[in-house]
C-alpha cells in the first residue's frame, strides 16, 4: 500500500508552496484535489500562452486532480462545502484574507468538518500587520533576512537567485505539518489549524545567524562562498564561458591530497598555505592560485580529478548536466510523464525510497477542470443532467469550458 | 492535575545518530513534540565545532549552529565502535519509533546495525538514512559538502550576479533539503505504521534531494523550452537581478516583482507615475528583462525618494509585490515578527539565555514551541541510561571508564 491511501486533500493553492506540498502528498498516495477556476487562475497557469502547457505549473501540480469551480457563486461554494465535509486535510496559500472573504476560513470550515486539518501558508503568516500582504518566494527571501546574507562580500547589494526559494523549503514544512497533524488526529480524533509563515521558514534555515544577533549583537554580513573553517572553499572559474567547479578543502590532510592531485606546483609548497589558519589568512591569494589551475581545465575534469583524490568537488551544473549525471541515472531520478497537452516531458522524481511501499510515482498535472465531472459524479453523487446544467451556467469548469482562459501574463 | 498540552508527535521516540546533515530533520520532529534523543560519540558531534560561537569563543556548548539545530532534543553519548555500545543501542532501538542516521555507505552494515538487524529487534522501527550520494551507484564513495552539493543542485548557477562567482545560499541548504525530505518521509511512514503496524527503511541522499527538491523547475524548464511563447529560461544563468530587480531606496534596498502589465502599472503609481517610464515598451516584461541595466538607471531616481517600508506598504496598496530587504536585526525587530512571537527565549546552562527562532508555524490544538535548549554533551546519560533503560549508576561509571559513553 501507499502511505496515504484513502487520505483526501483539498488544495486551494497557487504559485509554488501549496502546489508543491500537494504534489508530494499525491506522490505519497493521497487523493489531492486542486480547487481552481478559469475565472481566477492560479497565476502559474498564466506565465505562458496556454494554461495547460506550462513547465513550472505542470511540475508543481503533478499527482492531483483538478476540480474547476467558481467560488464566487453560491452553488460553487456549496459544492466545495460538500467536498470539505469528506476531506481530511485542506491546504491553502492564497493571499491572507482571501479564504475568509470566501467564507472558507478555519472557523467556517470546522463547522462543516470539525476534524479537518487546515494548513494555511502565507508569506508572512497570520496574526500580524503583514498578514494580508501579497508574497512570492523571492520577496520572502528579501523580507526574512535571508537575502541580506545571500551575496558575495563585495556585491553592491544582494540579488539572490532566479529560484523562488524559500518556497520549495516551505512546501516540505507544510507536508510535515499536515502529516504530523494527520497522525495526531488518527491517535486522538482531533483536527486543527496550522498557520505557517514562509518568512519564518526562511529565517529558521539560517537560525544560527539569528542567534549570532541575539547572543552576540552582530548583524551577519554576506560571506559568499567563503567558510570560516575551510579553504579553498568556493566556486572556481574553469575553461569555457560561465563554467565553474565548487571545491571544499577542510583538513590539512585534504589539503595535501589536493596538492598531490593538482601535481604539486611550486606555489603549494609556500609555508603560508601549509595549514588551515594560513590558508584562511591568505584566502585571496590562495583562491587566485587555485583559479589559475582550474581556468585551464573543463569543470568536469576538475571535479573528476579532485574526487579521485578524495576531495569534495562538484561542477556548478545546469539542467543538461543533471540529465547526464551518472548517479542520478543510476537512481532513476528523472522521470518522463506523458501529459495530454504537453506530451512527453521530463520531471524530477520522488527523491527518497520507502521500503514498505511500491515505488512512489507522479501522475501528470491535470488540465484545468479535467476531473470536475468525475468528482461531481463519484464524490458529490450528482446526476449527468445536473453536471451539464452547472457547466452551462459556468459554475463548474471542464477543459472544454476553460478553453481560451488565461492567455499569458507576458502577452 | 491538568494534562500538559502535547505536540503532534508527542509519544514518539526518535534516536538521532545524525550530524549536521540530518540535524534539521530531527529538529523538525523535536519541535513537534517527538522525544528526540541525540546520540553522540563520546567526543561529541563535529557540529559542535561549527561557527559562529557565543562571544566568538569556540566551545562545544557554544556553537550557535549546533544550539539552533539541536534545540528541543535530549542528548546522550555512546560509542558504537565498541560492542557494548552497539548492544546498548539495540536496547534503545526496542524503545524507539524512528532512527535517523547519516553515516557513510556501509558504515551501519559493517557495525551490524543495518535495517535487517534492527528491524528484527523492533519490527515497527522506521529508519531514515541520509547519505551524500547514495548507498549504491557510481558516486557512492564520492565526497560531498554543503557547498559542493549545492553546486551540483542546479541552483548555484542561478545565484548571484551575472558574470561573477555563483553564490552559495547561506545556511546549509543542501543538507537541509535532505533533512526536510527525510522528515517528510518519516512522518508519512509514521502515519502508515498506524495502519500496518510495520516500520520501514527510508533511503535518501543529499545529492538526490537537493537536485530534485530545492528548485524542481530546472528540469521541466529545460524540457519545455521548445514551447512556443515559453516563459523566459530562468534556470541556466544568474538572472535574479533582472527578473526580481533590487533597487536602492532612502534607507536600504527593495526587491520588486512586477511581472504582468497590471503589476507594472501599479509600480508606476507607487512611484508617482514618472513620465520617463510611461511608455508602452516598458510595460512589457520581456523588454524589461532585455534592458535591465537601462531600467535600473532610470528607476533609481524614483525609488530613492522613499523608505523601504513606504514602498512595501504602497506596493500592497497599489497591487505590486515589493519587499524590503531586511537584515537580520530588521527581521528580528519587525512588528510582524514580534506580533507572531516567532522568537522564543531559551536558557542554556553554559551558553546562557537568548531568543531563538521558534518553529515557523502556530498550531491550535497541539504545541510547537521551544521546550528545551540543545543538550550539553552527554547531558541526559543518567536520565536515559539509568532511569529509562534500567542501568545502575555503577554501570554508568564503568561504561564511561571503558570509553563507551
Amino acid at each position: 500500500m501507499l502511505p496515504l491511501e484513502n487520505v483526501k486533500i483539498l488544495s486551494f493553492g497557487t504559485g509554488a508552496v501549496v502546489p508543491d506540498a500537494g504534489k508530494i502528498l499525491g506522490e505519497l498516495g493521497a487523493d489531492v484535489i486542486k480547487i481552481e477556476s478559469k475565472d481566477n487562475l492560479d497565476f502559474m497557469r498564466t506565465i505562458g500562452p496556454d494554461i495547460n502547457n506550462i513547465g513550472q505549473f505542470n511540475e508543481a501540480n503533478r499527482s492531483k486532480r483538478s476540480f474547476g469551480v467558481n467560488l464566487k457563486t453560491e452553488k460553487g461554494l456549496e459544492l466545495v462545502s460538500q467536498l470539505i465535509k469528506i476531506a481530511d486535510i485542506l491546504l491553502e496559500n492564497f493571499r491572507g484574507g482571501v479564504m475568509k472573504s470566501l467564507g472558507l476560513d478555519y472557523e467556517n470550515v470546522r463547522k462543516l468538518n470539525p476534524q479537518i486539518i487546515y494548513v494555511s501558508s502565507q508569506g508572512f503568516g497570520g496574526g500580524g500587520p503583514y498578514s494580508d500582504y501579497q508574497a512570492y518566494g523571492p520577496m520572502l527571501s528579501a523580507a526574512s533576512g535571508l537575502l541580506s546574507i545571500w551575496a558575495q562580500p563585495d556585491d553592491p547589494y544582494p540579488v539572490g537567485s532566479n529560484s523562488p526559494l524559500p518556497d520549495h523549503m516551505a512546501s516540505k514544512y507544510a507536508v510535515v505539518a499536515a502529516l504530523a497533524a494527520l497522525d495526531y488526529r488518527r491517535r486522538t480524533g482531533r483536527g486543527q489549524f496550522i498557520d505557517m509563515a514562509q518568512t519564518e521558514v526562511a529565517a529558521s534555515l539560517v537560525g544560527e545567524y539569528y542567534l549570532d544577533y541575539t547572543f552576540n549583537k552582530r548583524i551577519t554580513k554576506p560571506m559568499g562562498n567563503r567558510s570560516p573553517y575551510a579553504a579553498p572553499h568556493g566556486c572556481y572559474a574553469c575553461k569555457g564561458a560561465d563554467e565553474w567547479c565548487a571545491i571544499a578543502v577542510f583538513t590539512d590532510e585534504e589539503w595535501q591530497s589536493f596538492c598531490n592531485a593538482i601535481g604539486n606546483p611550486a606555489w603549494t609548497k609556500d609555508p603560508k598555505f601549509a595549514d588551515l589558519l594560513g590558508r584562511l589568512k591568505n584566502t585571496d591569494e590562495l583562491d587566485k592560485k587555485v583559479g589559475e589551475w582550474t581556468a585551464t581545465l573543463d569543470a568536469h575534469v576538475v571535479m573528476e580529478t579532485l574526487q579521485a583524490a578524495g576531495i569534495a568537488a562538484g561542477e556548478v551544473q545546469r539542467a543538461p548536466d543533471t540529465l547526464a549525471d551518472p548517479q542520478l541515472k543510476w537512481d532513476g531520478a528523472i522521470v518522463e510523464l506523458d501529459h495530454p497537452v504537453s506530451g512527453k516531458r521530463l520531471y524530477p522524481g520522488v527523491p527518497f525510497r520507502m521500503s514498505a511501499t511500491p515505488p512512489l510515482k507522479s501522475t501528470p498535472a491535470p488540465l484545468l477542470g479535467e476531473h470536475t465531472e468525475e468528482i461531481c459524479c463519484d464524490l458529490l453523487k450528482m446526476s449527468d443532467e445536473e453536471i451539464k446544467r452547472l457547466l452551462d451556467e459556468g459554475i463548474i469548469d471542464n477543459p472544454e469550458s476553460a478553453k481560451g482562459a488565461g492567455g499569458g501574463m507576458f502577452g | 492535575m491538568t494534562k500538559e498540552r502535547e505536540g503532534a508527535l508527542s509519544g514518539y521516540r526518535v534516536l538521532d545518530l545524525a550530524d549536521s546533515k540530518g540535524a534539521y530533520c530531527t529538529k523538525l520532529l523535536a519541535d513537534l513534540g517527538a522525544d528526540v534523543i541525540k546520540i553522540e560519540r563520546p567526543e561529541g558531534d563535529p557540529g559542535r565545532g561549527i561557527p559562529p560561537f557565543v562571544d566568538d569563543v569556540p566551545h562545544p556548548e557554544k556553537s550557535l549552529y549546533f544550539l539552533h539545530r539541536n534545540a528541543n532534543k535530549r542528548g546522550i553519548t555512546l560509542n558504537l565502535d565498541i560492542s557494548v555500545g552497539r548492544n546498548i543501542l539495540k536496547k534503545l532501538v526496542k524503545t524507539a519509533d524512528v532512527l535517523v542516521e547519516n553515516s557513510p555507505p556501509d558504515y551501519m552494515a559493517n557495525l551490524g546495525l543495518d535495517y535487517s538487524v534492527l528491524s528484527k529487534i523492533n519490527p515497527a522501527l522506521i529508519i531514515a538514512s541520509i547519505t551524500e550520494f547514495g548507498h549504491s551507484g557510481p558516486y557512492k564513495y564520492r565526497k560531498g559538502s554543503n557547498l559542493v552539493d549545492f553546486a551540483l543542485s542546479g541552483v548555484m548557477i542561478t545565484s548571484g550576479y551575472p558574470g561573477k562567482e555563483p553564490c552559495l545560499l547561506p545556511g546549509s541548504p543542501a543538507y537541509d533539503s535532505a533533512s526536510l525530505h527525510a522528515s517528510v518521509s518519516i512522518v508519512a511512514a509514521i502515519y502508515m505504521r498506524g495502519t500496518t503496524g510495520q516500520g520501514q527503511y527510508i533511503d535518501t541522499s543529499v545529492h538526490l534531494t537537493s537536485r530534485m527538491g530545492l528548485y524542481p523547475w530546472i528540469v521541466p524548464n529545460y524540457s519545455y523550452a521548445l514551447n512556443p511563447g515559453a516563459p523566459p529560461p530562468t534556470s541556466e544563468t544568474r538572472m535574479g537581478a533582472s527578473i526580481y530587480p533590487v533597487y536602492p531606496c532612502k534607507d536600504g534596498f527593495i526587491r520588486v516583482i512586477a511581472l504582468t502589465p497590471r503589476q507594472w502599472d501599479a509600480l508606476m503609481r507607487v512611484l508617482g507615475n514618472p513620465d520617463i517610464l510611461q511608455t508602452e515598451e516598458w510595460r512589457s516584461f520581456m523588454y524589461r528583462i532585455g534592458n535591465a541595466d537601462d531600467l535600473y538607471a532610470l528607476m533609481l531616481e524614483f525609488t530613492t525618494k522613499y523608505t523601504m517600508l513606504e514602498l512595501f506598504e504602497a506596493g500592497r496598496r497599489e497591487g505590486v509585490p515589493i519587499a524590503p530587504i531586511l537584515d537580520i536585526a530588521d527581521f528580528y525587530n519587525s512588528p510582524h515578527t514580534k506580533a507572531r512571537e516567532f522568537f522564543i527565549e531559551v536558557e542554556h546552562p553554559v551558553a546562557g539565555k537568548a531568543d531563538y527562532p521558534g518553529p515557523p508555524y502556530k498550531w491550535t490544538e497541539t504545541l510547537a514551541v521551544m521546550k528545551r535548549p540543545a543538550p550539553c554533551l552527554g547531558e541526559h546519560n543518567e536520565e536515559v541510561y539509568c532511569q529509562e533503560l534500567g542501568l545502575s549508576k555503577d554501570d554508568l561509571v564503568a561504561l564511561r571508564g571503558g570509553g563507551v559513553l
